[in-house]
């Protein structure tokens, strides 16, 4: 039996696995799942640990230093708080920094300084859970304020605020005095609360800066004793901070931050302890922490309230209380202290992903929590505290949505697991929000009281998101909006001489993320005005909140309901709508120019993306239905039609121009489609023949057609214009079919017999092995025709229906692909793929809903894909096993290792229903793109992917569409004059588009492989400059007949010296002894391309000779 | 421009100027590499024609014409045949000859040929022609680098361009592309926007003349498949040399299709994958031996993914979080 069962011992909690604590032994029990994601975190925890012995050096110095500083600060006695900080503001020119409001001169509160009871180092520092990647790195020194110069009744009216702050102040001062030499203090808030100043010092650092070593910073942290203030006056539900305005007591809010605050004054040392016993406890515990800070940090979350209030303290203390056995119901933990990091990195995500902090307060022990404070509550019974005090609604939605997400990831056995929870950077706004606003906020303008101590800006935002929630996210009405977030400005340090900055004005910036199947409602249905009570209270309530917006209608089914009509069509606008009408009502803002502003909707602008594209879309389809059955419907049919499948993107949501779009006069765009017919014995059993035959067979659709509907069709027989050379055995006619209201189609037939003629001829071992490799060049081509596009259009129209984003975010990344002059290398089918691919496996975050979203993350997908060595795995169907998937793997590397120079396949892009993984990557047997193109195409989006990054919200998403021309070493101007000329009067429709012929007959005539001496490249149909570059892998070399392009004899002289048989020292000439070394004669092809181009090139401009 | 060599191996360069373009107006210098023709079969003119390589892209009959008579005079020239076009002809004969390519098959494989009579070669080229679809282009293009043979008047002839392309070397009198004055642009389809025009044109050939063409092949293929089942026929009786009767497809009446036969063969391989998967996992042991290959399955993927994860070590940065 296995091995393993023998070492399997308790079974954790929350997942069912065995608790295997090292790699070894996962391996022996055949834990499979996530076995890689073991692994990584194992690298990665390896990775990022931080060498404190080198990274922090000297601190331990310098913390002893200011211990030995601040122990030797004179004690004085109590006296009136305005006379103290008078005098030592003015004695040590230093400023005090008082919370807000400051206390006033005449109270008679008395504030006494006597030696620190304690000192001690807290944090990560101690428990040694610091990384490199940290944004900053602190060392915590607490240092405790003796109780004698505080009173229990100091918790009350900022009381124990206005003492700490006095003792700041003279610590500073003092430490300002002795220590002025080892470094810059500055005062800072703890964690951005404005009631908790604390001291930083960054020492100086003398000399070289060692390798390693970090820009790392003391605080100092006042506190107050453990357990000082009675917590049960503390309790969230009481106000303890009384107006001054003398309203009475019962109309006062609770102050929950307040309280809390103070809490967590006397709680460092509780803390500690526990993080201590858990420590020694849990094996893994301290790799966990280290987890969830990687974690946390990638999601831009943190303790700063600006970060979400929400940090690796928080994360430590939250897995501490779930590994503590004894509260819990069946007397043991909820998690067991034998698992391993990634098991307890893993529980967390759970836990955090089914429990949403502000909707349902969260208690760890036993304990009753006042419920009604709105707010996040996660309450740690045993210490009194609400450890998500400094949380906000919106980050506890940011927390729980990221839990959510990266727990469907992890549950997603097939996705890598690892790079996006760990490694991606997931919180840059444009790849996370569909729309994100900028509310600017002055204080001035605010009337309004602050209830709690979090800052007036907070409050704010607290009331606008409030009302955000309820006009977007009201699930009655059909829930708009996923998500609203709100980010706040960071407080920064200030100097010891300064006040902190009173900034009057701010930016708040709002993200909103949205439902894409609710967003784009322009008409919302409210409550139903009835007779009832109840009925009534709800309509008023409806009315209160939307203001004179809301109207009654009557609907279908005569039911009359309160009605909101909005006037905008996209989602984009009908947001934007949204909230400024409600902002305005409630808040007041909007009235002055720019004091809301929107961004987000730079790139539907681009090409334009409207929303009557669906429908348009729609009527392509509905037009190729309706031909459909005018096919079906003819009688005389020799063969019984099986299926008409559609294979252009105009008929799966998925071309650039809506379809119908050009109406020129060279004719309506046909719309290309297949037609396959019932199995047939009277195919001929030849596919010169069977060529042959379907042209008489189109013949005879078209024919039949026109004299069904006199007048109404017109047909036309085309011939293709091959590219290859054996044209006789190709497809080598197409049925145009030209309705007279519109629409046309391009037809195609379908014959079995030739797929099996052609499989047959690449397997004949009788015939040589050239015509072998034509044959299966043949076959591939077929398959891609007949099989892959019809049904890769199907299966993107669903996922259209499915994703509404998709649509726009396909049509915006071809754009950016032409716009980059790079779509003549890129097949359509590849580009929707990836797209696609950004739906499907959306981590880290969840499927886009707003085409610049999908854009952005294909961009940033595009930009990390390493296509060198990973295939592009589509799985169209959603249940791919995972033997098909490693098939395609080891499928992709058997083709890297028989071509290492990537001259025949380059991208591997495999989807459920074509596994072989280069039906859209290849064409004609060439790859397609080239390696150099698809290393361009990475460049490119590295690019935009750093621009996106460093622009942040303020991104011009023009900047992304911009070409640049200064690589190609040739320009190939054209005229749009001559090009108009070539469309003709003759309405029928076109072959190909007169720039696609042009180029498609170059590429023919210098090829377009490796050995090409030109890659051209070009974008859509509008674009007048087609760039060019010479192909750097054709050097000189020896002359013989076909080298496949013009070459020209290079160094004359060197003839001669040729002549002298090996007398010569020149290194080039010795290696080609005897032979004249010719090299790519450019000149004379461009010339000859100038020649053939005629008037159709206005200028040929070589940039680089 | 530093001077070409006058030869490269057994090949003379021809250096030939190229007038401005007005899109790329810029004197230009060709090189054509001419050497006499001698082919690996020879044929009876090889005495008087030469061999040419790297052609440019737009060239024609005329083109050459031209070329050469501004070495040696007119008169010289009699004609030329362009790769492109020769091997066009092949391929398409090739493929309309081996329509009936089983027949032809069978033939070579019982070391007959076919006898064709010169009148009965005439006549197939004739039907051939008939069969040809028309082309979509007023004028072709040559693929870059390629080559053609020009036939001349005589040996004298071949004799005197080798002279005249030395002596172009020395007098630094490079002749020109299209003659003097390009008057051959006039006389040859243009290029251009009303080449492209026409293509688009011509890509809708009219619908009796295509339909002449695929009646005219298909008269042809019933015609030759009547003639490769004869042979088939006329081979299944007869023995050859050594006695041997060749075993061809099919019954008494008529050879089986191709793909009844592989229909066939897939029916039976059906059936004995069926039959296979009916004694898995009938016995015991049968179980145990596959839970052991899954387990050690699992081992060795363990395996693959720590060499994996090397492979990613090896690519640092990969375990560093993004800044």
């Amino acid at each position: 039996m296995e091995p393993g069962s023998a070492k399997r011992r308790k079974t954790g909690h929350s997942r069912g696995e065995s608790a295997v604590g090292n790699i070894d032994a996962a391996a022996s029990s055949g834990l499979s799942r996530g076995r890689a994601f073991i692994l990584e975190a194992e690298e990665l925890l390896d990775e990022v640990k931080l060498d404190y012995a080198t990274a922090l050096e000297g601190v331990d110095s310098l913390l002893h230093k200011i211990k030995g500083s601040i122990e030797a600060i004179e004690t004085h006695d109590a006296l009136q708080i305005a006379e103290a900080a008078t005098k030592l503001e003015k004695k040590h020119k230093i400023q005090i920094p008082f919370p807000e409001p400051r206390p006033s001169k005449e109270s008679n509160y008395k504030v006494a300084f006597a030696k620190p009871s304690q000192f001690n180092v807290v944090g990560s520092y101690v428990s040694k859970t610091m990384i490199k990647a940290q944004k900053s790195h602190a060392v915590d020194m607490v240092v405790v304020m003796p109780g004698e110069t505080l009173q229990e009744k100091d918790y009350l009216d900022l009381r124990y605020f206005y003492k700490r702050a006095y003792f700041l102040g003279v610590v500073a001062a003092s430490l300002q005095k002795h220590l002025a030499e080892d470094g810059e203090l500055s005062y800072e808030y703890l964690n951005g609360n404005p009631l908790s100043p604390i001291l930083s010092l960054k020492p100086k650092v003398e000399g070289e800066k060692k390798e390693g070593r970090l820009d790392y910073r003391v605080r100092i942290i006042p506190c107050a004793p453990d357990n000082f203030f009675p917590k049960s006056k503390l309790h969230l539900g009481a106000t303890l901070v009384r107006k001054a305005g003398g309203e009475d007591k019962a109309a006062t809010k609770p102050t929950p931050f307040y309280n809390s605050t103070v809490i967590s004054e006397s709680c460092f040392f509780p803390y500690l302890k526990l993080l201590r016993q858990t420590e020694k406890k849990c094996a893994a515990f301290k790799k966990a922490c280290i987890l969830g800070r990687v974690w946390l940090q990638q999601r831009g979350l943190g303790s700063d309230m600006a970060d979400g209030g929400f940090g690796h303290f928080e994360w430590t203390v939250l897995l501490a209380l779930l590994l503590q056995s004894g509260d819990n119901t069946r007397g043991h933990a909820p998690l067991s202290t034998s698992l391993s990091a990634t098991q307890l990195f893993k529980a967390m995500i759970q836990f955090l992903a089914v429990t949403n902090l502000s909707e349902k307060p969260c208690v760890l022990g036993t304990a009753t929590v006042e419920t009604e404070t709105a707010g996040p509550v996660l309450f740690d019974a045993a210490r009194g505290l609400n450890v998500a005090f400094k949380m906000s609604n919106w980050s506890a939605g940011k927390l729980h949505q990221h839990a959510r997400w990266t727990r469907n990831l992890l549950n997603d056995s097939t996705a890598d697991q690892f790079t996006p929870t760990f490694i991606l950077k997931a919180d840059l706004p444009w790849q996370n929000y569909d729309l994100i606003a900028h509310l600017k906020y002055d204080a001035k303008q605010d009337r309004t009281q602050p209830t709690d101590c979090r800052g007036r800006v907070w409050e704010y935002s607290d009331k606008a998101y409030r009302v955000l929630k309820r006009a977007l996210q009201d699930e009655e009405l059909g829930e708009r909006a996923r998500s609203i977030h709100i980010q706040l400005p960071k407080s920064s340090s200030w100097e010891l001489t300064k006040k902190p900055s009173t900034k009057q004005n701010h930016t708040v910036e709002i993200g909103v993320l949205f439902n894409a199947a609710n967003m784009t409602r322009a008409v919302d249905r409210g409550p139903a005005a009835g007779p009832s009570n109840e009925e009534k209270e709800e309509c008023a309530k409806f009315q209160r909140f939307w203001g004179e917006k809301s109207e009654l209608r009557r609907f279908e089914g005569d039911s009359i309901r309160e009605t909101l009509i909005w006037s905008s069509t996209s989602a984009f606008d009908l947001c934007e709508e949204i909230m400024r009408y409600i902002l305005k009502l409630h808040l007041r803002v909007g009235y002055l120019e720019d004091e809301l502003t929107f961004h987000g909707d730079g790139f539907t602008e681009l090409i334009p993306i409207k929303t009557t594209d669906t429908s348009v879309f729609n009527a392509a389809r509905k037009a190729f239905s309706s031909f459909e059955k005018d096919i079906r419907n003819l009688d005389d049919m020799p063969l019984h039609v099986r299926q008409i499948a559609p294979i252009c993107p105009e008929l799966r949501h998925a071309s650039v121009k809506v379809p119908f779009s050009t109406v020129s006069k060279s004719g309506p765009r046909p719309l290309e489609c297949v037609i396959s017919f019932e199995a047939s014995g009277k195919w001929p059993e030849s596919i010169v023949a069977i060529q042959r035959t379907k042209i008489a067979f189109l013949r005879m659709i078209g024919d039949l057609l026109e004299r069904s509907k006199p007048g109404e069709v017109r047909s036309y027989v085309g011939l293709e214009s091959s590219t290859t050379t054996n044209t006789e055995l190709e497809n080598l006619a197409y049925l145009d079919i030209v309705y007279e209201s519109g629409p046309a189609f391009r037809l195609r037939i379908h014959s079995d017999l030739e797929e099996a003629l052609l499989t047959r001829q690449s397997h004949d071992k009788t015939i040589d092995q050239h015509h072998r490799h034509q044959a299966s060049v043949l076959l591939s081509n077929f398959r891609r025709l007949y099989y892959h596009l019809p049904l890769h259009t199907q299966s993107i129209n669903t996922f259209a229906t499915r994703f509404p984003a998709l649509s726009p975010t396909i049509r915006l990344l071809k754009h950016w692909f032409s716009s980059h002059k790079l779509s003549s290398h890129f097949s359509p089918e590849f580009i929707e793929l990836v797209a696609l691919q950004v739906f499907l496996c959306p981590y880290p975050w969840d499927k886009p809903s707003s085409p610049s979203v999908g854009l952005l993350r294909a961009l940033l997908f595009l930009s990390r894909w390493d296509w060198r060595s990973e295939a592009l795995i589509v799985d169209t169907n959603g249940d791919m096993p995972s033997a098909e998937r490693s098939a395609i793997s080891t499928r992709l590397e058997a083709w890297r290792k028989i071509d290492p120079l990537m001259n025949h396949t380059v991208l591997f892009v495999a989807t459920a229903q074509e596994s072989s993984g280069v039906a859209y990557t290849t064409v004609n047997g060439v790859a397609q793109p080239s390696k150099v193109v698809a290393a361009r195409m990475t460049a490119l989006a590295k690019t935009a992917c750093r621009v996106i990054r460093e622009e942040g919200v303020e991104l011009d998403a023009r900047r992304l569409f911009v070409p640049s021309t200064k690589e190609y070493d040739v320009l190939f101007h054209l005229s749009s004059k001559a090009l108009k000329s070539v469309a003709g009067e003759d309405p029928l429709p076109l072959p190909l588009s007169p720039i696609d012929t042009f180029f498609e007959k170059l590429e023919a005539i210098y090829g377009s492989g490796s050995s090409a001496p030109l890659v051209f490249f070009r974008g859509g149909e509008d674009e007048k400059v087609v760039g060019a570059i010479w192909n750097p892998t054709l050097g000189k070399r020896a002359f013989k007949v076909n080298l496949g392009t013009s070459y020209k004899p290079v160094g004359a002289a060197g003839v001669s010296g040729k002549k002298r048989k090996g007398g010569d020292e020149d290194g080039e000439e010795t290696e080609n002894e005897g032979e004249v070394m010719v090299e790519v004669n450019r000149d004379a092809i461009l010339s000859e391309i100038a020649r053939i181009g005629g008037e159709v090139l206005e200028r040929v401009e070589a940039q680089r000779e | 421009m530093a001077p070409s060599p006058p030869t490269i191996g057994e090949f003379s360069v021809l250096p030939i100027s190229i007038p401005p373009v007005p899109s790329f107006p810029r004197n230009v210098v060709h090189y054509l590499y001419v050497r006499r023709n001698a082919p690996k079969i020879p044929t009876a003119n090889d005495s008087r024609s030469l061999f040419l390589a790297n052609v440019p892209v737009d060239s024609t009959e005329l083109h050459l014409r031209a070329l050469f008579a501004s070495l040696v005079g007119a008169g010289r020239f009699e004609s030329a045949s362009f790769e492109e076009e020769r091997k066009e002809a092949e391929a398409v004969a090739a493929a309309l000859d081996a329509a009936p390519a089983q027949a032809v098959r069978l033939l070579a494989a019982h070391g007959k040929k076919r006898k064709r009579e010169d009148q009965e070669a005439a006549e197939r080229a004739e039907e051939e022609a008939a069969a040809r679809l028309p082309s979509t282009w007023t004028r072709p293009l040559r693929k870059s680098g390629s080559t053609a043979v020009v036939l001349l008047a005589d040996e004298k002839s071949v004799q005197q361009v080798l002279k005249a392309i030395a002596k172009v070397h020395k007098s630094k009198k490079y002749p020109k592309w299209g003659g003097e004055g390009n008057v051959v642009a006039e006389r040859v389809p243009q290029l251009g926007s009303i080449w492209l025009k026409a293509h688009n044109q011509l890509s809708y050939p009219d619908r009796d003349q295509l339909q002449a063409a695929v009646d005219a092949f298909s008269t042809m293929f019933a015609r030759r498949e009547r003639e490769a089942a004869e042979i088939a026929k006329r081979l299944r009786n007869e023995p050859d040399e050594d006695g041997f009767v060749t075993v061809t497809r099919g019954g008494r009446t008529a050879p089986a299709t191709r793909n009844e036969a592989e229909e066939a063969k897939k029916k039976m391989m059906d059936k004995a994958e069926k039959k296979k998967q009916e004694m898995t996992d009938f016995y015991r042991f049968q179980m145990r031996e596959r839970k052991k290959l899954e387990q050690e399955e699992l081992v060795k993927r363990f395996e693959e993914d720590r060499v994996k994860l090397d492979a990613m070590r090896q690519k640092r940065g990969k375990f560093v979080p993004e800044a």
